[in-house]
């Protein structure tokens, strides 16, 4: 299925969502820059898996969600989100904002999901170091914190060589305005998040960059120390856009996870 | 038109070079910097500016808070109000104002600023603002939630003046089971409340609606006109009348025995609309609590930061008048030409403007200043 994209209602929200590929869906939830569109990343991965790359509710161009409080109420929503869209049990992939949510969904309903990948994920509150705050620096402190070394990144031109258009700056407000919405305080994290973790026995794939300046990597140990069944992998020159940074490797990581092994 | 002194109660007691050394003076120039001494005997002399200015016949005394920042070390409006409560006895307190999307208890707010007007005798005028970014920050308080949380509790402490208790208020930002406070204001039912702005024409139409006295800060006259009329739009809604007792404004001012004195303390004025304001746009307008009409009204409203502008220039638009008491009174008739306004805010002292100029200035506005202006 070529990649193209569609709005799914749910709850009175017109999601927009980019859809591709083929096989056993595969949910991915963007982090707090927004939905970057259809990346190399998810053509490899769309091979073998259709990804459903849902816009959050508050961002790009999906619609309002105000009365939203927290990453709880995301996470249920996407839980509906699942059942609307007709993904059955899907697998279930976030990266930073997008794997807090993922994280939560998981501990909210570790059954209606496949396996699960948590790439640089918010949502613990760190044992040593602090998670960045996002809001005290402007856009283009951020995006050089975010990554590792942009020239190696096939993508960077496309994404962020150029000036960016009314229409685009808008809606990275607009993202930024629901991530504050959502994650302000306390600040990307829950801290009860970590005790509901050992509920989640899927098969989890956690994966950090080595050069996070965002997310320490000690997040990740707490991710694979208290999910039961999770593995953790750091990637060597790499920031905290692991999937934009280094796509191929990345891809590779999530197919050899998924495996596409019959489900069960 | 009434006069109204106005005293940040700097804390400018560190070398400069340090404070550049920072992204702002504001969240960032470590509090390593503040000299607990120095503060000591400050607030005891900015304290008797005020008490001065109460006797030589200012019709108020305005009040201000902010946090974390050397600019303003006043962090408790209500508690200067209730000091001064107790050591002045005829101008009105105006707080402009409490702070209220950090605010988290209403209630208490509620109470305090009632208490001060039962101290005080019924002088205070009881001012709301929104703060500047900086606050959102100091209280961490969601920057996303400001304006629900400025309306949300301004409605509750407004409940709490005009309604009865025992209460229940279970809003989206606030929830009290049992509101019931024994503290009421001395003026029935409330306090009068003013507004000030700068920016924001929602903040405009939405005092206007409510008859609340607006005063736009330290903006061109020409947005100050702007911004009036979004105020009369709004009282328009509401049916209501504006007379100038709605509209007030607020410039920096200084008067001396020669114009070469007050145009060389004036440049006191300068530390105000420059370094303290200095830092990224991150800090002083965080996401989300500038609506998008605010923000486009911003932009144009003020095409220059006063930070870019000389002395002169400033001098030259007004922000700052100095001069002697014939020259303070005349740019004071030349602001209530412009604006049609009952009420003006003199920010009369800043930086390090000594005590002896600032008594100075408040006899020479005293005894030569009020005379003149109290007939316009």
């Amino acid at each position: 299925m070529q990649p193209h994209e569609e709005r799914i209602q749910v709850g009175g929200i017109a999601v927009h969502t980019w859809v591709g590929g083929q096989g056993d869906p595969l949910l991915v939830l963007h982090g707090a820059g927004g939905n970057r569109g259809w990346r190399m990343w998810m053509d490899r991965v769309a091979e073998r898996y259709t990804v459903w790359a849902p816009t959050h509710p508050g961002f790009g161009a999906s619609g309002s969600a105000e009365w939203m409080e927290g990453v709880d109420d995301l996470a249920r929503f996407y839980l509906w989100f699942i059942e609307a869209a007709r993904l059955g049990r899907p697998h279930l992939l976030g990266q930073s904002f997008g794997g807090w949510t993922a994280a939560e969904i998981a501990t909210m309903s570790p059954g209606a999901i496949d396996r699960l990948v948590l790439a640089a994920a918010v949502g613990l509150k760190p044992e040593q170091g602090e998670i960045l705050d996002v809001f005290y620096h402007s856009p283009q402190e951020l995006r050089l914190l975010n990554v590792y070394d942009p020239k190696s990144i096939p993508e960077w031109e496309e994404l962020f060589g150029r000036a960016p258009t009314p229409a685009e700056l808008e809606i990275a407000e607009r993202n930024r305005e629901m991530t504050a919405r959502l994650a302000w305080k306390p600040y990307m994290h829950n801290p009860r998040l970590a005790h509901f973790l050992p509920r989640v026995t899927n098969p989890t794939l956690v994966v950090w960059g080595r050069e996070d300046k965002i997310v320490p990597v000690a997040c990740g140990e707490q991710y694979r120390r208290a999910i039961p069944n999770a593995t953790l992998t750091v990637l060597e020159r790499c920031g905290h856009l692991i999937p934009i940074e280094q796509p191929e490797a990345f891809a590779k990581l999530v197919l050899d996870f998924l495996g596409g092994e019959v489900r069960r | 038109m009434k006069l109204y002194y106005f005293s940040e109660m700097p804390h400018h007691e560190y070398p400069d070079e340090e404070g550049g050394k920072y992204p702002s003076l504001r969240l960032a120039f470590p509090n390593r910097f503040f000299d607990r001494e120095k503060a000591a005997s400050n607030y005891q002399r900015y304290l008797t500016e005020y008490e001065l200015a109460d006797r030589v016949g200012f019709d108020g005394l305005m009040i201000n808070e902010h946090h974390s920042t050397p600019s303003c070390v006043n962090v408790g409006a209500n508690m200067t109000a209730a000091v001064l409560g107790r050591t002045t006895s005829r101008a009105k307190l105006l707080i402009l104002g409490n702070i209220l999307p950090i605010e988290d208890n209403p209630v208490r707010m509620a109470e305090q600023i009632a208490m001060a007007d039962l101290i005080s005798g019924g002088r205070v005028l009881s001012g709301f603002v929104r703060g500047v970014g900086v606050e959102s920050w100091w209280a961490n308080s969601n920057p996303v939630h400001n304006r629900e949380r400025f309306e949300e509790c301004h409605d509750l402490i407004m409940k709490c003046w005009t309604e009865p208790g025992p209460f229940r208020w279970e809003g989206r930002h606030y929830h009290f089971r049992h509101v019931n406070p024994w503290c009421l204001p001395l003026q029935k039912p409330h306090p009068p409340i003013w507004i000030p702005g700068t920016a924001s024409p929602e903040t405009a139409v939405w005092a206007g609606q409510r008859g609340y006295t607006y005063v736009p800060f330290l903006v061109p006259f020409e947005t100050a006109r702007q911004l009036f009329e979004f105020y009369r739009q709004g009282a328009a809604e509401a049916g209501r009348t504006v007379t100038p007792d709605n509209l007030g404004f607020l410039i920096c001012a200084v008067t001396a025995d020669t114009t070469e004195k007050a145009r060389e303390a004036g440049k006191h004025f300068v530390w105000r609309m420059g370094p303290t304001l200095r830092g990224p746009v991150e800090w002083f307008s965080p996401v989300g609590m500038r609506s998008r009409a605010g923000q486009q009204f911003a932009l144009k409203a003020r095409p220059r930061s006063l930070a870019t502008m000389s002395y002169d220039e400033l001098l030259a638009a007004h922000f700052i008048i100095a001069g002697t008491p014939d020259e303070v009174a005349e740019g004071f008739a030349r602001v209530q030409r412009e604006l049609g306004v009952g009420h003006l805010l003199l920010e009369a002292q800043e930086s390090r403007m000594d005590h002896a100029t600032t008594m100075r200035s408040i006899e020479l506005m005293g005894a030569k200043v009020i005379p003149a202006i109290a007939k316009l």
